[in-house]
């Protein structure tokens, strides 16, 4: 038989490897049950703060909008419909089914009990520090349908009317 | 969410905070624990199609990460190669200005598909001494062929 050889250029393909959901998806069973869930929490929450740090600087300059730039950026990546509402002080966003659930049902991952505070904990780290802070209103376990709430802090909110 | 473009560093991320509770010990655990519990599609492809299944799992997985590379498949010879010119994942990681790459973070490679195609009956050879330039190249040979 032939020896077969393939060759292939970054250029030849788009980035968009939907397994790595299932590799985060075991490694977030994998901290649940071996360190216990506060440590999903602080995993997840420590590795936004860092690896957002360019985003976390940009809501500093642009507020909420930065926030649903990258959103929409995601979830059209990820060929999912997210629905926005956007103000100066609040973002309400509303997904229809999270696509990493969609992708790891449909190809027999394990889907970490935890999953949610991808949402949670990331949102979380992100707004750490900054003028708005996350809430997850809503989180379905099966499809992973999810409304969140990003909203400017009462604390910096009273701090800029007193400015005025 | 975190998207899959985005997992590397989460990966990455990973590595370190596991290290930090367990010190390296933890780390190699979490590896076995990974490729028990998350190859099974390589391990099902290799018992089904042998060398050739390592053929079908990474056409299937360095497509879709954008991998540059050079693949050979040999079924002759019995011995299967990837060369990795460019890793997608090191690559990232080595351009992040936010965030160090773990200081191990290759090695992962080693353990996963070491600890699926040994069992098989496999011999496994991993170079990584490209590793700080994102290149690697892996060998997966016959036991059989050996003599």
């Amino acid at each position: 038989m032939a020896k077969e050889v393939m060759h292939r250029e970054a250029s030849d393909n788009e980035y968009m490897h939907k397994d790595f959901h299932g590799a985060l998806s075991s490694a977030l069973i994998y901290l649940e049950e071996r360190f216990g869930p506060e440590s999903v929490r602080e995993y997840l929450r420590g590795f936004a703060t860092k690896y957002y740090a360019p985003l976390r600087e940009e809501i500093a300059e642009r507020g909420l909008e930065a926030i649903a730039d990258r959103l929409r950026r995601v979830y059209e990546a990820e060929g999912a419909d997210v629905c926005m509402k956007l103000s100066d002080d609040e973002l309400i966003v509303t997904v229809e089914a999270c696509p990493a659930i969609t992708h790891m049902r449909a190809n027999n991952y394990a889907v970490s009990p935890m999953w949610e505070e991808t949402l949670r904990s990331v949102n979380e780290g992100i707004c750490e520090g900054s003028a708005f802070e996350f809430e997850l209103l809503d989180f379905d376990e099966l499809t992973g349908a999810s409304t969140g709430r990003f909203s400017r802090r009462e604390d910096t909110a009273s701090d800029e009317e007193g400015s005025e | 969410m975190i998207s899959c473009t985005e997992f590397i560093p989460a990966y990455s991320e990973l590595f370190r905070y596991l290290e930090e509770k367990g010190g390296r010990e933890e780390v190699q655990r979490f590896w076995e624990y990974l490729s028990d519990n998350f190859l099974g599609n390589l391990r099902e492809l290799v018992e089904e199609h042998g060398l050739r299944g390592c053929w079908m799992y990474w056409s299937h997985t360095l497509n879709e990460e954008a991998a540059d590379f050079t693949m050979e498949l040999d079924e002759d010879a019995g011995e299967f190669s990837i060369t990795m010119h460019r890793c997608p994942s090191k690559g990232m990681l080595l351009e992040l200005e936010q965030m160090e790459p773990y200081h191990d973070y290759c090695a992962h490679c080693d353990t996963l598909y070491r600890r699926v195609l040994e069992p098989l009956g496999f011999e496994y050879i991993f170079d990584d001494s490209g590793c700080d330039e994102a290149r690697c190249r892996l060998v997966v040979r016959e036991r059989e062929r050996d003599d």
